[in-house]
């Protein structure tokens, strides 16, 4: 049994995150209809691949999609965990019509 | 009211031995004109604050499972006292993201249930005719992770909060 803690990855995730994303929002333009599915299969899509890394994590992915109209947007995260275990990563993607920013938390659990 | 929550922040993150990660990410108010590059993507900076605690805790053999209790009060008290009054402007919500999400964490700290990990999410907006959908999934532990969230709206910004509570075995 392997007893030794394993780090979390951020670039590991960054590049399933991306994948993800071009594949679900890659050419298409912001649809109010279809945003509510391009939402969830991206989250879904994100924490089926990270779980088939296999790795002892708890995962939380949260993903925002706006569209483009001029307006601003911020968000922030803080969490209090095991710096040494944990991370997180964040991937900001964008195409002519909209935004897309997702957030992969992972926490790890104890073998 | 940055620099007390910071310190405040820091002071509890002492106790614990654990070292605070705050990352914030911003997407910059444009003017709308044609592209013809289809997409980019970038990876968020993270700022690092409290200080590092070189002890490493020893693995707990107990295991405890108590369900989360709800954290509504907490953001709704929060977001909505520190942006009552406000008018959407960059600079002051991109400070205000950061302040709002540990102001948030230190207090669900104060009062949880030891043993859990807590993460906050914290988005401001202008509000401009755009829609905006937001989404999470989580992969855990149900009988023993929990999360809450609240958004607020004013006539120029709106705001979300999220916390997450993961059980720590």
């Amino acid at each position: 049994m392997d007893l030794k803690k394993v780090a979390f990855s951020p670039d590991d995730a960054s590049n399933v995150v991306k994948e993800c994303i071009e594949g679900i929002v890659g050419g298409v333009d912001y649809s109010q209809n279809k945003v509510n599915q391009w939402t969830a299969s991206i989250v879904e899509h994100t924490l089926t691949q990270l779980v088939k890394q296999g790795k002892p994590f708890k995962y939380i992915v949260n993903c925002a999609v706006m569209q483009k109209s001029g307006a601003g947007l911020h968000t922030a995260n803080s969490c209090y965990w095991d710096t040494t275990t944990d991370g997180s990563c964040t991937v900001r993607w964008e195409n002519r019509t909209m935004y897309c920013v997702v957030s992969v938390f992972a926490v790890a659990i104890a073998l | 009211m940055y620099d007390l929550a910071k310190k405040k922040a820091a002071h509890l993150l002492k106790k614990r031995g654990s070292l605070s990660s705050l990352s914030s990410h911003e997407v910059k108010a444009k003017e709308t004109f044609a592209k013809t590059k289809d997409s980019i993507s970038t990876v968020s900076y993270m700022e690092e604050l409290g200080h590092h605690d070189d002890i490493p805790r020893p693995a707990v053999q107990m295991e405890n499972t108590y369900q989360l209790s709800p954290t509504r009060r907490f953001p709704v008290l929060t977001v909505t006292s520190y942006l009552q009054e406000e008018k959407y402007e960059p600079e002051l919500c991109r400070q205000m993201t950061k302040t709002i999400s540990e102001v948030v964490k230190a207090r669900v700290k104060d009062l949880m249930i030891p043993r859990y990990k807590i993460i906050v999410i914290i988005s401001i907006g202008q509000i401009r005719d755009q829609n905006m959908r937001m989404g999470s999934r989580c992969l855990w532990d149900e009988t023993c992770d929990n999360f809450s969230s609240h958004t607020f709206k004013n006539s120029s910004l709106f705001s979300t909060a999220t916390v997450y509570g993961v059980y720590f075995e």
